[in-house]
């Protein structure tokens, strides 16, 4: 690859350019965004987990004081089939007066039953959540080699269950639109990780001319992939701002964020694994299931969003079986989060690995190594396992002395990534300062950044001189923010632009090589019309697959069922490191998001009401800097493997790696996310059964037996109550 | 949230006058906020506190401690003197939400905070502390309620500083009508477990002033609470014990859990089974166990009991440490 071999820019620390914008207050989002007579929008969302829409009476909100626009999402009688699904909008001079007005809607329903657990949605009898249709889908088994035949020659055998719960994106910043027209031009302020996206969305939907449309990211507070297109309240706040011939802004609050905004689908997998006496993997088998919220049953057969997993994961087993089926249930849909699928794939194989590895007598790295097709990755394992000190402290499961035990786990990732098309534009001014600007967006990944090393590098210039500017459809193209695809698709356009502008430059001023010293010089003579050059991503300079590596070490309180971190180490490659600063607080990142779904995040919801009972940040956990221990990184730059996107698969096997530390910590293996005090003791054995648990465990066996497609049949009469 | 009128009391008497017409006092609002905004509550006026003459004063003097109702919990939490005479109060209050949330949050905000069973603060679930039929957490996501379950409602009592307090045999003062009545921390709670609509014994109109600690010498205290985080998390279960410590024998002991009844759960006999003896990890482990001898655990929930357990003996053992 034609990156330089010595920089003195790229693969260096240059703070983030935003940075003092965002520290001082300066950084305007999209809720910071106020058009002239600008107007607050609202949402009303339905408060039943399945009902049974007969009308909306939206005349008395109409009529309520400052409401100046009031729309209905479908006409006509429809069922409504989650609790904070999207039923009317308005919009009106201030919040508190939409507010107002939203509690003078009246909506006729007739409640209808409902089911909002996969467990209980997979039973015979349970509430459908699309009539006349099953909950669960039935998916055929995927089958390579001969499975029964490898497990029957095996050496050794182990069978697991595994549970993963449904994380929410829970970015800082929720999702917010803010609209204004004018004359027949629209200019949308958006959150969002795609700003060409958004505009196709909105010209699609609202039936408008793309090139009328222009969308704005200037700034957002995060989207881990539920941002990724025009979403409906988008929608709904460009609809009110036409009707009311005035601007609009919506911005959900953190309790819609929670019902209707997208998650990751749960995960129950039950595993079996085999090996031959060496540890070499020779047999796999998976029936699982999960949940991707109400539409995995409809009728158009399009709702199973994510839920089937990457399966053996990253290795290679010769002989698996691998059935899955998305169970529907009556709660919002799920879309891509955070490398989709990955961390409970991750969870369950890196699991179940573990578990065959102490079966074997094996050492956990040592299995991993014989078993990883990925020379890089294998490497990660070795530097990793040295620099962690994995073999000084290997202590066999559950052999620490004491009430507090201590273990360690690790876990792998891949990833694929890659770059694509993204175009950019430079105006170099006579004073030696650059203006690039490129049509993605910063997810808060510091993408202009990413822009001013490249063209610092290239150029041979300080990062002060180039201003980038992102965010915006009026820019040249690029793609969404998505896949961790960004870095490797800005920086080879940048590359590609800084060439073409050297060659303009040797043109203008007669020096063979503008760059470096030579620059200022060279750009004296460019007089008042500014250099204008233009950049396009190509290929070698970018690549995909990206893996990586986390050890974890932990103390588990056993009398009380605490699990404390005590340090993560994660062993990641991304090719080229572009900027070590931003590409090491993604990690940071990544790192922080796995301890929340390892440990404390889940949404809960609620048998009998059909609500979402944790809407919020006080039960709705999330990791808090009491709850990070030491992280520390270990990045192996690659400059010939080009630029590779680093934001997912760092947070892959964080959570795997956390949980196979419990596990050898304990001697026995706690089989769901997150891994919370109560089942930790649980797995010891230390709480009493009053018959719940031993309810659910049969449910849980119930369910695989039909994934499974068992022969005999599962009669489960209970109802829940 | 409705409109509401905002008054300020200078004194304890107008202060009651004025929140007569369906008024909600108002002091750090941390708990009171949330209620407004999720229309769980529509007072008509709110009656600013904060300004009432020496309800921001601590005083300790003459074996006995006086902590005026509208201290917040970081200077509580930092009191120097405090923190050596009554370290079970102080960390009580160190462990309370964030430090933000410490900043704004009072002592008597505090002991009064409304339930946080999720079923309760859920703006579209009309449970029976809201005059409902029915209390879901009984048969529905119980992880976080009570374990002592002989009550109509399984919200359990989770003011740290009222474990904390009735460990210390603490007297809160709350102005009625034109007088004060002096009560103690069960008493300040015993209607929560008799009547599912209350959160604490304090009708509408009723004001905490200030509370009175006996903090006589020799007297030892500690708190305990595990939270599924490190921080910033309400606590699973919490424990708060205090004794007169004579070597390693425990006078006038008192054991308090939190988290587990919609009262703080007081055993005498477990307090009596500790009186005058030295305490041992045997002594301790059969305290907790008189502790939890009437635990009912809901469907969730059976596992506070070993947490429970461990946390007296803990909370016992920091006694004599």
């Amino acid at each position: 690859m034609p990156w330089p071999k010595e920089t003195k820019y790229l693969g260096k620390s240059t703070p983030r350019a935003e940075g003092p914008a965002k520290v001082s207050g300066r950084a305007k989002f999209t809720t910071d965004v106020a058009p002239a007579g600008v107007l607050f929008g609202a949402i009303l969302r339905s408060t039943w987990a399945a009902a049974r829409i007969k009308s909306i009476d939206l005349t008395a909100a109409q009529a309520a004081p400052g409401i100046k626009a009031a729309l209905l999402v479908h006409n006509g009688e429809y069922l409504t089939r989650y609790y904070g699904d999207e039923l009317a909008a308005l919009a009106g001079t201030s919040r508190q007066a939409v507010l107002d007005a939203l509690r003078l809607i009246k909506v006729d329903a007739e409640p209808l039953p409902f089911v909002v657990k996969e467990l209980d949605a997979i039973k015979p009898d349970a509430a459908q959540v699309f009539a006349g249709r099953p909950n669960q889908g039935n998916n055929p088994a995927r089958d390579s080699g001969r499975p029964d035949d490898a497990f029957a020659a095996a050496a050794a055998v182990v069978e697991g269950s595994f549970a993963t719960q449904i994380e929410l994106h829970q970015s800082m910043e929720p999702h917010a639109y803010a609209v204004s027209f004018e004359g027949d031009e629209m200019t949308a302020w958006a959150s969002t990780q795609g700003v060409f996206a958004v505009r196709d969305g909105y010209a699609r939907n609202l039936g408008l001319p793309q090139n009328k449309v222009r969308v704005i990211c200037e700034h957002m507070g995060g989207g881990f992939g539920a941002k990724s297109s025009l979403s409906i309240e988008g929608e709904l706040c460009a609809k009110l701002a036409q009707a009311a011939g005035a601007p609009v802004k919506l911005v959900l609050t953190r309790f819609e964020e929670s019902l209707a905004t997208g998650n990751r689908p749960s995960s129950f997998q039950k595993l079996k694994l085999a090996a031959d006496k060496d540890g070499k993997l020779t047999a796999f088998q998976m029936d699982g299931f999960g949940t991707p919220g109400y539409m995995a049953s409809a009728p158009n057969g399009g709702g199973s969003n994510g839920v089937a997993l990457p399966m053996p994961y990253l290795y290679r087993v010769p002989n698996s079986r691998v059935k899955q089926s998305a169970v529907a249930i009556n709660a919002g849909v799920a879309c891509a989060m955070r490398a989709p699928a990955h961390p409970p794939a991750a969870y369950g194989m890196e699991g179940i690995l573990d578990d065959l590895a102490v079966k074997l007598a094996l050492d956990p790295v040592a299995i991993r190594l014989l078993n990883d097709p990925s020379e890089v990755r294998r490497h990660e394992l070795e530097v990793g396992a040295e620099k962690f000190g994995w073999k000084a402290k290997y202590q066999k499961p559950g052999s620490s002395p004491g009430p507090v035990k201590v273990g360690i786990g690790c876990a792998s990732a891949a990833w694929m990534s890659g770059g694509r098309g993204t175009q950019a534009e430079a105006q170099i001014s006579s004073d030696g300062t650059v203006e690039i600007r490129v049509g993605t967006q910063d997810l808060g990944t510091g993408s202009r950044t990413v822009v001013q090393v490249v063209a610092a590098e290239m150029l041979g210039i300080d990062p002060a001189l180039v201003t980038a500017r992102v965010g915006d459809t009026r820019y040249p193209p690029s793609g969404g923010s998505g896949g961790s695809a960004t870095t490797a698709s800005v920086s080879p356009a940048i590359f590609d632009l800084c060439e073409k502008a050297v060659e303009e430059l040797k043109k203008t001023s007669g020096l063979d090589d503008p760059r470096g010293a030579n620059w200022k010089a060279a750009c004296a003579k460019i007089g008042a019309t500014p250099l204008a050059v233009t950049g396009r991503w190509r290929d070698g300079l970018s690549t995909g697959g990206a893996g990586g590596v986390q050890f974890a070490e932990v103390e588990v309180d056993t009398e009380t069922g605490f699990v404390k971190l005590r340090k993560i180490l994660a062993v990641h490659d991304c090719g080229t490191v572009v900027n070590r600063l931003t590409c090491e607080s993604q990690i940071n990142g990544g790192v922080i998001m796995g301890i929340g779904y390892a440990l404390y995040e889940q949404r809960v919801m609620d048998r009998r009401s059909g609500v979402l009972l944790n809407p919020n940040f006080e039960t709705y956990k999330l990791p808090g800097i009491g709850d990070i221990p030491a992280i520390e990184l270990l990045l192996l730059d690659m400059p010939e493997r080009g630029v590779i996107g680093i934001g997912e698969p760092c947070t892959v096997p964080t959570a795997a790696a956390i949980a196979n530390a419990v596990a050898n910590a304990l001697g026995v293996r706690v089989p769901s996310l997150p891994i919370t005090p109560d089942k930790v003791l649980a797995a010891l054995g230390q709480v009493p059964d009053n018959g719940d648990r031993a309810a659910q465990v049969r449910d849980l066996e119930g369910a695989f037996a039909r994934v499974a497609g068992a022969e005999r049949p599962i009669l489960l009469t209970e109802t829940p109550a | 949230m409705n409109a509401f009128a905002y008054v300020t009391a200078q004194t304890p008497e107008s202060a009651i006058e004025l929140a007569r017409d369906d008024g909600r006092f108002l002091a750090g609002g941390m708990d009171l906020l949330g209620e407004l905004k999720e229309s769980l509550a529509a007072p008509k006026t709110l009656v600013n506190v904060k300004a009432l003459p020496g309800t921001a004063d601590v005083q300790l003097d003459g074996g006995k401690c006086r902590l005026g109702a509208n201290v917040t919990l970081a200077k509580l939490a930092a009191h120097p003197e405090l923190r050596r005479v009554l370290p079970g109060l102080t960390e009580a209050a160190a462990e309370v939400g964030s430090p933000q949330i410490r900043h704004r949050a009072t002592v008597g905000g505090n002991l009064a905070q409304h339930s946080r069973c999720w079923y309760y603060r859920h703006r579209d679930v009309h449970c029976r502390k809201k005059g409902g039929t029915l209390c879901y957490a009984r048969q529905g996501e119980s992880k976080f309620h009570s374990l002592f379950t002989g009550c109509m409602c399984l919200s359990p009592a989770v003011s740290n500083l009222a474990i904390a307090l009735a460990a210390l045999d603490a007297r809160v003062i709350v102005q009625r009508g034109r007088s004060t009545d002096s009560l103690t921390v069960a008493q300040l709670y015993a209607s929560a477990w008799n009547t599912p609509s209350a959160h604490n014994s304090l009708q509408p109109g009723e004001l905490i002033l200030r509370i009175e600690i006996p903090a006589p010498a020799g007297l030892r205290s500690a708190y305990l609470q595990l939270s599924e985080k490190s921080d910033f998390d309400w606590a699973l279960v919490s424990c708060s014990a205090a004794a007169k410590v004579t070597g390693q024998t425990l006078t006038g002991v008192r054991v308090v859990l939190g988290a587990v009844a919609p009262i703080p759960w007081q055993v005498d006999a477990a307090n009596a089974f500790l009186e005058g003896k030295p305490l041992t990890d045997e002594t301790a482990r059969r305290a907790a166990e008189l502790m939890l001898r009437d635990a009912l655990p809901a469907g969730d929930n059976a596992y506070k009991l070993p947490i429970a357990r461990a946390l007296v003996r803990r909370t016992l053992l920091q006694l004599v440490a």
